[in-house]
């Protein structure tokens, strides 16, 4: 409760134009914001580049943003949607299935075996269309409600559970031989 | 055995399924292996995707919100003529409210203080306290006028017998609800406005 009330002390602050405030914002929802960016196009270096154009855009409309919403759901609805301009731009200079290994930084202790299937499960999931790779990306990674992804991604809940169902589906086909090993 | 629940065992798997169907596919799963071995993929698949989280951020924290603070533009500031004006608009609706409580009053009092002016005693207590002695011809005025009709006036729009009282008032009564039935329209026509600008910029 008292983190909500200062998220909402920060959020009065930076409409009014105060950037430390902001900035603490930034700190505050940097993480989440990559995650949701990097789990859409797949690269580390893209996510940030595309986690810092989605909090400048949500600085130049946040004094339109009215609190009906969790401020973390309004800015993944702008992160959604900057990847999507992410993937569209990427897409005409960059193959996003030569994007570097993610889990292979990891360190040397990574085994190839878990590497190979980091990147597998990563290849499938980018290979999903983009509104169930959203859906299931805000699920699973950031664990919103269905409630909460309705909301971000303003579809109804009966889309969110088919988008769902169906992302899961064809992940469960393509990921097929990992999962019997587990 | 019942249906088969698959479309649903994805909002079972994420806890959302509301109570009737919850029930509904926990009976399924004690009696369908077939489910429950697409219940326990989903989870698997759950488990598999954990396995796959992003990488920590190459910059670091501090870094990165110092990044997001140099690219971040200036705002525009509202002119304080557009920001009054912004917020009378958002007032009027109390303002009209007012408007109603303060034309009630009016005409309520202004009743009450014609009843007295009529009765024998109030009528001398008028003519007692007014500063200026007013000609008989006036109060006459005034009376055929408080007693008149519409009909009398202007036969034109009300039933016979509405007074000057009740015409007024209704005339108030029907300007401020113009007024806010035009705030409301406006207020709404605005709100799209504003929305399908939010989206086309989010977008």
């Amino acid at each position: 409760m008292a983190v909500a009330e200062a998220e909402r002390d920060l959020i009065v602050k930076a409409q009014d134009g105060d950037r430390g405030a902001f900035g603490d914002l930034v700190h505050l929802h940097r993480q989440g914001v990559v995650n949701v960016v990097y789990h859409m196009c797949g690269d580390g270096h893209l996510a940030e580049d595309a986690a810092q154009e989605a909090f400048i855009r949500a600085w130049k409309h946040l004094p339109k943003y009215k609190p009906y919403a969790p401020f973390r759901n309004w800015l993944y609805r702008i992160a959604t949607n900057v990847a999507r301009d992410v993937l569209r731009r990427e897409r005409e200079t960059v193959d996003v299935e030569t994007l570097p290994l993610a889990t292979a930084k990891a360190g040397p202790e990574a085994s190839l075996v878990h590497a190979q299937r980091g990147e597998r499960v990563r290849a499938a999931v980018l290979e999903l269309p983009p509104a169930s790779r959203e859906a299931l990306v805000l699920r699973e990674y950031e664990g919103l409600s269905y409630q909460e992804i309705a909301d971000t991604l303003d579809i109804p809940i009966g889309t969110v559970m088919s988008r769902l169902n169906y992302a899961r589906k064809r992940l469960s086909e393509m990921l097929a031989p990992y999962l019997e090993e587990l | 055995m019942s249906e088969h629940v698959t479309e649903w065992l994805s909002a079972y798997h994420d806890g959302a399924l509301e109570e009737r169907r919850l029930r509904q596919v926990k009976l399924h799963l004690l009696e369908c292996e077939a489910c429950r071995a697409a219940l326990d993929t989903l989870q698997k698949l759950s488990a598999l995707l954990q396995e796959s989280p992003a990488p920590a951020t190459l910059t670091r924290p501090d870094r990165f919100v110092a990044q997001v603070g140099l690219r971040l533009p200036r705002r525009q500031e509202q002119p304080p003529g557009k920001r009054a004006l912004g917020l009378a608009w958002r007032l009027m609706p109390v303002g009209l409210l007012g408007a109603w409580v303060f034309s009630q009053t009016l005409f309520l009092v202004a009743k009450w203080l014609m009843w007295v002016w009529r009765t024998p005693v109030g009528g001398e207590y008028f003519a007692a306290i007014l500063p200026v002695a007013l000609p008989a011809s006036f109060w006459a005025g005034v009376s055929q006028l408080a007693d008149a009709s519409l009909l009398d006036v202007g036969r034109l729009f009300l039933q016979p017998g509405v007074g000057w009282e009740t015409f007024l008032q209704s005339a108030a009564l029907i300007l401020i609800g113009i007024c806010y039935c035009s705030w409301l329209a406006s207020w709404w026509a605005y709100r799209r406005h504003l929305q399908g600008r939010e989206l086309k910029i989010e977008n």
